[in-house]
């Protein structure tokens, strides 16, 4: 089972994926932290997750890019964080993937979806504040659309965070689904 | 009318072409002239057209009546442009102002609204009558 989780900074993605993970029964679980930590408030960020993952029994690997020489547990539940990070290493590190950056993700996801049982991935929404960006900014967000759109097509289940607040995208066995009719069937119970 | 909505790079034009089945008549609002507007099936980037329009002083305030009587079935795609930080300059403040009260009227006429996340379409609104 492939999860993709989308939502704005600061929107609950990273806690409600976790919840998903656990959710996903026993199992060996594997926090899979893409950040590079270099900085005072990276070291924050990562202690703030770590604080949220206490008690919920999972492994941490810190790999901030070629996901795919990685070696993961047969049989594993995943938790990938997140996929902004990663394409940012990848184009921006130096001696990495660069201008190929939207193969190298999408082939090391897909490395580790092949050993994992389970998938659960984080990615990031940046792309509806209208800014005409420039340069590598533009390049990064196309990168970052492709790469989401493939997951969103490749995955089995989608959901947008909003407020911590799961807001259904895709569901397995499900067509199209009608937000409008969501809150309809909900108000009618 | 149909509205697709939804952020930059979200598969917003492979969904009306694959999945809506417009494969052509499109206008594109980055360079189209503007009265194509009425004459084109679909156009895509219509927040660009928005914005010439605002920089030419093209007449935007009937749009959405003449859309209606002229062509009432064209299908639009647009970015959602109202996430970011309220922008220092004018002009891009003036822009998200007038899409988005263009885009709730376009809304408020369409049939169906598509709103593209991750290249994964969800309906937003639908008119009771449709199934």
């Amino acid at each position: 089972m492939v999860h993709l989780v989308t939502g704005g900074s600061g929107s609950g993605k990273s806690a409600y994926a976790e919840e998903q993970v656990l959710q996903l029964g026993e199992g060996r679980r594997i926090y899979l932290a893409t950040m590079q930590v270099n900085d005072e408030e990276s070291v924050l960020r990562v202690a703030k997750h770590r604080e949220m993952r206490k008690e919920k029994t999972f492994e941490t690997i810190e790999r901030t890019d070629t996901l795919e020489n990685l070696e993961i547990p047969d049989d594993s539940i995943v938790l990938l964080e997140c996929v902004s990070n990663l394409l940012a290493n990848e184009m921006f590190m130096p001696g990495k993937s660069g201008i190929h950056a939207v193969s190298a993700v999408i082939d090391g996801i897909e490395h580790i979806q092949r050993h994992a049982r389970h998938l659960v991935i984080v990615t990031n929404e940046v792309f509806s504040s209208g800014v005409a960006y420039g340069g590598m900014t533009r390049v990064y967000l196309e990168f970052l659309g492709i790469i989401n759109q493939h997951l969103g097509r490749t995955a089995d289940m989608v959901t947008e965070v909003v407020f911590g607040i799961p807001i259904p995208v895709k569901r397995p066995g499900e067509g199209i689904i009608r937000q409008n009719r969501l809150f309809h069937e909900v108000a009618a119970k | 009318m149909i509205l697709v909505i939804g952020g930059a790079f979200q598969g917003k034009y492979t969904f009306a072409f694959e999945e809506l089945g417009i494969k052509d008549g499109w206008a594109d609002g980055d360079f189209c002239r503007f009265h194509e507007i009425y004459e084109c099936r679909a156009i895509h980037h219509f927040h660009d057209y928005v914005k010439r329009a605002l920089e030419d002083h093209y007449d935007l305030s009937k749009l959405v009546p003449n859309l209606l009587e002229k062509n009432p079935d064209i299908c639009i795609l647009t970015n959602e442009m109202g996430y970011g930080v309220v922008p220092t300059d004018a002009f891009e403040r003036e822009l998200r102002d007038r899409l988005g009260s263009i885009c709730i009227e376009l809304a408020e006429n369409s049939d169906v609204v598509y709103r593209m996340i991750c290249g994964i379409p969800t309906i937003i609104k639908e008119k009771a009558d449709r199934t």
